[in-house]
């Protein structure tokens, strides 16, 4: 039954609100969780659920994307039949916060009908989750609707299931209906369809701005919440780059964090997220902190509230003070001096 | 099929019976080792960085984990169109089934794989060592020596020489006697195992070797001898770095630890000679509130309540709180309970450890513990 599942993930959306963690990548491929990008998560969950085709819509700017999903080899998705499709945007800006575009997917409408997959998943790239889609389709046949959405604490996950002949319809009657994407089909007041909603009770997070980056990176440091995510019988899959165990070295001291491999922990780091390769050099505090790959601390730092994104460079003695509601963001790639701030 | 330059034959079939419970149901060069890895994964890692593409891995005790973990080598990089990794059990024959009774005999058996490549040179590897080494390096030396056969060599100390193959050289480095584990040593360059050879000449010895009655089929005590006989080119290769056979609880452990020294040498952290393995995709370690970790090296997966002090923590690990971790090696998936101490072990993987277990070695011994099912059951 689940195999019936066509997967489409829009990877086009853009939000001004993440700002300086998306100068350089799309959405979904915004690093969380120490060592995932933010599309794993639902790739992961269409996978785990037993959707073997899925369909990524993506932007002009995509290299980020590309290359981490390569062939879907970790995803078991490179298959001779079905397996990982890519939908480039037909235009160059095209950039909001609109899922499912229908023009997008119009231009590849025959992925849709050489399939013969009798539903079709649509969802957005940003929400962070471990969902069985199976439980969807169960309802969806059972209460006969034309549309579920999924839902979170009553406001929508941006998740759509749909038979796919009626969404070849839908979008080939564009010009009658009006309606430019799903989201459109499923707010329309005069909706001759049967729209269904799906309270989805499990744990899930729509990152959709730089607060709530870093609010739901802290929440991964309670268990429970952690627990909910990361499943044994369910993983959440992504590119893997073989780093070596991480090395705690003496007089490092680590409290309730969560780290990647391949760091060198010489100083301490509390209540933090800590990508791959990162390296904390002695002296140096990080509290409340989310330090992406590769990022390198010198020694005797302080670095509070922060958010570094990859390949960032601190030197010695430099103090970094954010607050809660608005982090200190180092851009990808950037220097930080002990003086630039002084 | 397109000539191959140098092809790789690595020897994985040892039992490894000093491992003693480690190797009960797998092969010892698929033993975990340093919180990641598997043994084999140096020596397949060692030939993707030295740009040799063909590996036959050559396997016979106890395979099944082995075969499926090797797969088609994707996590080496070794799933080529032409060559890449190919798995060498024994196999029937209409004469019988073949077993491999010595590393000579396993080479022999399987000269139809190399034949297909018609190489150049054959390197043999053996499954069971950690190092890291640019296996070019050897073969450019053999190519400018001129050698029938080259032999990776390592200077250990005179005190130890006794219990290692030794090559007794002249001033240009050629082999005239090798002295399989010798009371009174007359050198301190130790085999590797390591051969690089031309493949004509391999074929020839091994074919010479098979026809002997005698011969137990063995790359040290009977081939290498053979070309000395017959007064073939045999040059020493002196390798410099980090080397250790892991062959013994006690060895392994040492190895482990050596990871936790910076300057042994051994430096996982080199992006230019990365170690591949395959990974077990598991979420980033979690150290919590209650935690207190040092020196220690700490894999993926891992939740960690309780107190590690100069260890190796393999993935998937959980140690609850008040529990202390010493000097150890805790294999994937383990879990340790409440309040245990664990002293200079090796806890093997997916054991579960009670609340308040104690294990530690006697005192006055140098013993490493290395726990098992039953052994718990004891305590």
């Amino acid at each position: 039954m689940h195999k019936n599942i066509l997967g489409v993930i829009d990877a086009t959306t853009h939000n001004n609100m993440m700002e300086d963690l998306i100068l350089n990548r799309s959405m979904c491929a915004v690093p969380f969780a120490g060592r995932y990008r933010l599309i794993d998560f639902v790739l992961s969950s269409m996978v785990n659920s037993g959707i073997e085709s899925v369909a990524i819509l993506h932007s002009y700017e995509n290299r980020s994307l590309m290359d981490h999903l390569g062939s879907g080899r970790e995803w078991d998705l490179n298959r001779k039949r079905d397996g990982l499709f890519f939908f480039p945007s037909p235009r160059k800006e095209s950039q909001s916060e609109i899922i499912g575009c229908f023009k997008q997917l119009r231009r590849n409408l025959d992925y849709f009908y050489r399939g013969d997959r009798k539903y079709t998943l649509i969802s957005n790239c940003h929400t962070v989750c471990n969902i069985n889609f199976k439980d969807i389709l169960t309802r969806h046949i059972t209460t006969n609707s034309d549309v579920t959405e999924v839902r979170h604490k009553e406001k929508s996950l941006g998740m759509f299931l749909i038979e796919t002949s009626l969404l070849i319809d839908l979008i080939n009657n564009q010009e009658y209906n009006g309606y430019e994407s799903i989201v459109d089909v499923v707010i329309d007041k005069n909706q001759t369809l049967k729209i269904s909603e799906y309270e989805y009770t499990g744990y899930a997070a729509m990152i959709n701005s730089i607060e709530k980056y870093y609010s739901h990176s802290m929440e991964l440091l309670n268990p429970a919440i952690w627990k909910q995510l990361f499943l044994k019988n369910n993983p959440i899959y992504t590119k893997v780059k073989d780093e070596p165990p991480t090395r705690y070295v003496n007089g490092s001291l680590v409290k309730n964090s969560m780290i990647a491999n391949g760091c060198v922990i010489e100083g301490h780091v509390e209540n933090s997220i800590i990508f791959r390769g990162v390296k904390i050099g002695k002296g140096t505090v990080v509290k409340n902190s989310i330090i992406m790959q590769k990022s390198q601390i010198g020694t005797n730092c302080t670095l509070e509230s922060a958010i570094l994104d990859k390949d960032v460079r601190v030197e010695n003695g430099v103090i970094l003070l954010g607050t809660n509601s608005a982090p200190f963001v180092l851009r990808k790639g950037s220097v930080q001096g002990a003086l630039m701030n002084s | 099929m397109v000539r191959k330059k140098c092809v790789a034959m690595l020897l994985a079939g040892g039992k490894g019976s000093r491992l003693s419970s480690l190797t009960k149901t797998l092969a010892k060069p698929a033993v975990p080792f340093g919180g990641k890895y598997r043994i084999i994964d140096f020596t397949l890692s060692n030939c993707t960085n030295s740009g040799i593409d063909t590996v036959g891995v050559l396997t016979q005790y106890q395979p099944l984990l082995l075969h499926s973990y090797i797969g088609i080598g994707s996590a080496w990089d070794l799933d080529r169109r032409h060559g890449g990794v190919t798995v060498l059990p024994p196999y029937t024959e209409s004469s019988g089934v073949k077993w491999y009774t010595g590393t000579a005999s396993a080479i022999y058996q399987n000269m139809n794989y190399l034949s297909q490549y018609d190489p150049e040179y054959v390197l043999i590897l053996s499954g069971d060592h950690i190092y890291k080494m640019d296996y070019n390096d050897m073969l450019e030396y053999h190519i400018k020596e001129e050698a029938d056969v080259s032999i990776s060599v390592i200077e250990v100390p005179w005190e130890e020489a006794s219990r290692f193959g030794i090559m007794n050289t002249n001033k240009n480095m050629e082999v005239t006697k090798f002295e399989e584990k010798p009371l009174y040593p007359k050198n301190n360059l130790a085999s590797m195992g390591i051969y690089i050879f031309k493949w004509s000449v391999l074929k020839e010895f091994l074919e010479m070797d098979d026809r002997n009655p005698e011969s137990s089929h063995d790359f040290g005590k009977d081939v290498i001898p053979l070309l000395l006989e017959e007064k073939k080119k045999l040059i020493a290769y002196p390798f410099k770095g980090y080397w250790k056979d892991v062959g013994t609880v006690k060895s392994l452990w040492e190895a482990n630890m050596d990871l936790l020294q910076e300057d042994s040498g051994l430096n996982l952290f080199d992006y230019n000679q990365r170690i591949y393995s395959v990974n077990p995709n598991q979420p980033p370690q979690y150290i919590s509130p209650t935690a207190n970790i040092h020196e220690s090296l700490i894999n993926e997966g891992c939740v960690i309540e309780g107190n590690i002090d100069h260890s190796v923590i393999f993935q998937g690990v959980h140690v609850e709180e008040g529990s202390i971790i010493k000097d150890s090696v805790i294999m994937p998936d383990a879990v340790i309970g409440k309040n245990v101490y664990i002293e200079r072990a090796i806890i093997p993987e997916g054991i579960h450890i009670p609340d308040n277990t104690i294990i530690r070695a006697d005192k006055d011994t140098d013993e490493i513990k290395l726990v098992t099912e039953e052994s718990l059951l004891l305590i």
